[in-house]
């Protein structure tokens, strides 16, 4: 049989690599090993994970998507970690997901989000590393007819023991990519790991400090045309018509089309251009029913569910409501929390070029695969016909992990212009208004207490979405949605972190027309809110110290208590604050990390917050980058503490009313509080870290803002109250 | 009276072999969800489909919860004379559908 | 289908390529909705016969958003003969609640074994549609749907 030398081109190599995939697992027996997979520039593949070049450069392959949250680099640490590599000629490349279909997902799931880049593909990432290495060092040791065992590796740099022989990387990298890849290659004891765990500097900030890294909404392609889009405003709303003469004459408007029902979008040379026209566009809607739908109307209905007879049981144990009912002591409190947008700084966009033999679309996404089943969907072509190249998003934070209209939006538009490329960028305005929406709850807790103060029941009753009744209805267990009760479920990865003699934590059910999605953190912000801030108000119905009630409470849940108690000790707790700074915790088990944090305020007379302090701490069993985790601990903040304070999405007829960052704002820089991050991973698990830490910051300053001012907060944003942050 | 769409040519030549594309609103509820207050949502799905040919079964269905909602149904018959196509969909709760479309065979 | 076997399935239609070292945990993850007795179905429609590979090709999209709305075609190699012809073509799928999907009785008057409609899918999982012959025989082709949304939801 003849081997034939794969051309240097991404469609051989797509056409090479399938038929590897299926020449092997055929069992076929090819002559000197399987036939090599080739990067674009010829460069062989090791392993699918690993490309070297004759230059000792290594490209790793990363599946997942980079969002600033540094899994790219997090990523590469690993596998790097098992290749034994020179880290400073290391490169990353994000394969497509044609080729991951083409060659059955080799790299794994593509998808970004639930804080899981790290922690699911943490073993399978090293593997790759490990095969390839194992292979390096195999041809090496051929090459020189020694024993594999006879050599060592590091740096790129392969050593024969005895003889001092040395080799590289780039040098048997060819003959290496001809070795059947070792099954069950052993990992590194993480005890000797030499990079994983170091503070190593990010691959991707040069790039875009330089202004070098291009997003979606910065792409340029020859020929391109531009386009924006209006979809019904009122959810659920189609079009009814629009009046395309009115602007065809406009400066260079190339075509108006309506897309799908519920759509109308314009293209032209520009997208100001694009704009302007869809602006002046006369268009008609047939809004629908939700058109009556208002947040007082939405407030209504959460309401009645605080009360309802039947709900679904999130956590059960012993009978809390006979318990409550029978107290000497009952505490009762109502929160509400409003809808909040992902409102990412790149607004949603997607470029996309159509002919009848060929469907591709550039665009940031938070899962390579999902934009490129969006793709198949939309043109109606063949996976082989279809590829979807990623760029780096301006923010994720999972508004684009399950959500694809923009990609089946740009796709619909650019078939009315076949073989032109064309870039669907949203306006700021259409971007607050066509969210995916954290959902809207109220929550009802109730704790009841004996004599002695010890609590001896509680009922928390959370009213409210569902987001998987939207999004995911296969998902649902029995019609409940267990995502609701992440942060107070009996166990794994959103463990209670409490233990209660009677406890009974339920939803009732209210699905309102806005469509919800995953905002960072997901339901573990509320839920945070409603049970820290009602531990302190029970703490304080009981006379105690919030510390010390909750302490008593976790005898149980030590990793939880860990968390909980380094901050205390580092913030001081127990000891007095500096003069008008008044302190506050709150703790929870989130994406299997263990976090808690104690901000420190202070609360000037006409009700301006300055947050002087948050100490913070996770345990998310291992910490590949410490310096990366710290920088997520405080970018989440800014999220959480930007959402309590300022934001809110509210509803009236049907449609958000809020249109852009004047009536939705963000924190600015002079307004961060300094950020002390304690990451104390205890081993043994892999939690998560872009989300988790986000939830412990509002209910921290939530009870410090109790212990400053006697007053208790139970819905938001604080602007609401007059409270502003400063 | 459901909505139902027959997707076909109105002509054909004799021997010739022709598709059949149809679609029928129907929501298709599996049976296996519930409410969001938990009740269960009791099974109503079209269960069968018949096409008949100048009298003469020619494609038959067996439908299953598995099918999306509106179901799509689409399958060749052999153009052999003119007539009339007559289409019915049946199911839970006494569902039926009837729609029927000529073919001029030459 | 035990999970042993579903690789098997996988690497018969070309299935686990170089590198794709997916342990337990991970694989366990993608087959997170347990697989229903489709099997036990299988054998029970089909009886003793063997079902053979070849003659049938699905028409599935590799990957889907979600699972609500996914076209699904089928085509057999058949002359659709008086003699020779396919009597009925059979759709399972692996995870969904219940394994039959759909069935269509054909017969020589279709003049081609083409059908298409389109199918729900609970999780990602494979479908199998066995075709049933004239004179006895059945064969079958199986194929893996990738749903994407379910990704998202791994832990719930």
């Amino acid at each position: 049989m003849i081997i034939d030398t794969p051309k240097i081109s991404r469609r051989s190599f797509i056409i090479g690599s399938a038929a590897i995939g299926s020449g092997l697992a055929l069992g076929m027996n090819i002559p000197f090993g399987p036939r090599v997979a080739r990067a674009a520039d010829g460069s062989p593949e090791v392993t699918a994970w690993v490309v070297i070049r004759p230059d000792d450069t290594v490209v790793i392959r990363i599946a997942r998507s980079e969002m600033g949250q540094g899994t790219l680099t997090g990523l590469a640490q690993m596998c790097a970690e098992e290749l034994e590599c020179d880290w400073s000629k290391v490169t990353t490349e994000y394969p497509t997901p044609g080729q991951s279909v083409a060659r059955k997902r080799a790299w794994g799931d593509f998808s970004t989000g639930g804080s899981r880049g790290i922690r699911e593909s943490h073993e399978y990432v090293r593997k790759g590393g490990a095969t390839a290495r194992v292979m390096l060092v195999q041809a090496a040791a051929d090459a020189w007819k020694v024993p594999a065992a006879e050599c060592s590796v590091a740096n790129s740099v392969i050593t024969h023991g005895p003889s001092g022989r040395k080799t590289t990387f780039g040098a048997v990298a060819e003959a290496a990519s001809r070795i059947t890849p070792p099954k069950d290659v052993p990992l590194k004891d993480p005890k000797t790991w030499k990079l994983i765990g170091k503070p190593i500097k990010r691959l991707d900030t040069t790039d875009k400090l330089t202004g070098k890294q291009i997003y979606g909404a910065d792409l340029t392609l020859p020929g391109m045309l531009n386009a924006t889009i209006k979809e019904c405003p009122v959810f659920g709303g189609k079009v009814k018509s629009f009046d395309a003469a009115k602007v065809a004459g406009m400066k260079g408007v190339k075509k108006v089309v309506q897309v799908g029902d519920t759509a109308v979008a314009v293209i032209a040379d520009t997208w100001w251009q694009a704009k302007t026209a869809l602006d002046a566009l006369p268009i008609v809607w047939d809004e629908g029913e939700n058109a009556k739908v208002s947040s007082a109307s939405i407030a209504d209905l959460l309401k009645a569910g605080l009360d309802a007879d039947q709900a679904f049981v999130g956590n059960q144990n012993g009978d809390a409501k006979t318990a409550i009912a029978g107290a000497a002591k009952r505490v009762e409190a109502v929160y509400a929390y409003p809808y909040q947008n992902h409102a990412a700084m790149e607004p949603m966009n997607a470029t996309a070029r159509y002919t009848a033999d060929k469907c591709e679309v550039w665009c940031g996404t938070q899962n390579g695969e999902a934009a490129f089943a969006a793709t198949l969907t939309a043109s109606g072509l063949p996976a082989d016909k279809c590829e979807v190249y990623k760029l780096l998003l301006g923010g994720g934070f999972g508004r684009r992990g399950a959500f694809h209209d923009y990609v089946r939006q740009a796709v619909l538009v650019a078939k009315q212009m076949p073989g032109v490329p064309v870039k669907l960028l949203w306006t700021r305005e259409e971007d607050m208004t066509q969210g995916r929406y954290h959902p809207v709850t109220q929550c009802k807790l109730v704790g009841g207490f004996d004599a002695g103060n010890n609590l001896t029941g509680l009922h928390m009753r959370i009213s409210g979405q569902s987001i998987l009744t939207a999004v995911r209805p296969e998902a649902l267990k029995d019609g409940a949605d267990p995502a609701t009760f992440q942060g107070v479920v009996p166990s794994g990865e959103f463990e209670f972190g409490y233990s209660v003699p009677n406890l009974l934590i339920d939803h009732a059910m209210r699905n309102p027309h806005v469509p919800p999605g995953f905002w960072r953190g997901v339901n573990i912000n509320q839920n945070a809110i409603y049970i820290e801030c009602f531990m302190d108000e029970l703490a304080q119905a009981a006379g105690q110290d919030a510390l010390e009630f909750r302490r008593k409470l976790m005898a149980k849940h030590p990793k939880h208590l860990a968390v909980l108690n380094a901050v205390a000790e580092r913030a001081g707790w127990g000891k007095p604050a500096p003069q008008g700074v008044f302190r506050g915790l709150a703790q929870m088990k989130a994406f299997n990390s263990y976090v808690a944090a104690c901000a420190e305020i202070s609360v000037s007379g006409d009700n301006k917050v300055k947050i002087q302090r948050i100490v913070c701490a996770t345990d998310p069993g291992y910490a590949v980058n410490p310096a990366q985790i710290e920088r997520q601990i405080a970018g989440s903040f800014v999220y959480g503490l930007s959402a309590v304070f300022d934001q809110e999405c509210t509803v009236k007829n049907g449609r958000i009313e809020q249109t852009n960052f004047n009536t939705y704002n963000s924190m600015r820089i002079a307004q961060m509080p300094k950020v002390e991050a304690i990451v104390m991973p205890s081993g043994g698990f892999w939690g998560g870290v872009g989300e988790p830490t986000i939830c412990v910051a509002a209910p921290a300053v939530l009870n410090a803002y109790f212990a400053a001012t006697g007053k208790r907060i139970r819905s938001f944003p604080l602007k609401n109250h007059g409270i502003a942050l400063v | 009276m459901a909505n139902a769409r027959i997707n076909m040519p109105a002509t054909a030549k004799r021997g010739e072999i022709i598709e059949i594309k149809t679609l029928v609103q129907h929501t298709m509820e599996t049976g296996f969800r519930r409410s969001y207050l938990g009740v269960p949502l009791a099974r109503d799905i079209i269960n069968r489909f018949v096409c008949t040919y100048n009298g003469v079964e020619i494609c038959r269905v067996e439908l299953h919860p598995s099918i999306s909602a509106n179901p799509y149904l689409a399958f060749s018959t052999v153009a052999t004379e003119s007539g009339t196509l007559v289409f019915n969909w049946s199911g839970d709760n006494g569902f039926t559908a009837t729609e029927s479309a000529s073919i001029s065979v030459v | 289908m035990k999970h042993g076997s579903r690789r098997q399935f996988l690497a018969a239609s070309g299935g686990l390529a170089i590198g794709a070292v997916l342990p337990t945990r991970a694989a366990a993850q993608l087959a997170r909705v347990p697989p229903n007795n489709m099997p036990d179905v299988i054998r029970k429609l089909v009886g003793p016969a063997p079902i053979k590979p070849g003659k049938v090709k699905i028409g599935l999209p590799p990957l889907v958003e979600n699972g609500n709305l996914v076209p699904l075609s089928i085509s057999v190699e058949s002359p659709m003969t008086e003699a020779d012809h396919v009597k009925a073509i059979h759709v399972f799928t692996e995870k969904n609640p219940l394994p039959e999907t759909v069935s269509f009785y054909l017969g020589p008057r279709a003049g081609r074994a083409d059908i298409a409609t389109r199918i729900r899918l609970a999780d990602t999982q494979t479908v199998v549609a066995i075709a049933q012959l004239s004179d006895g025989s059945f064969w079958s082709d199986s194929t893996h749907v990738i749903v994407t949304l379910a990704a998202c939801l791994e832990e719930l």
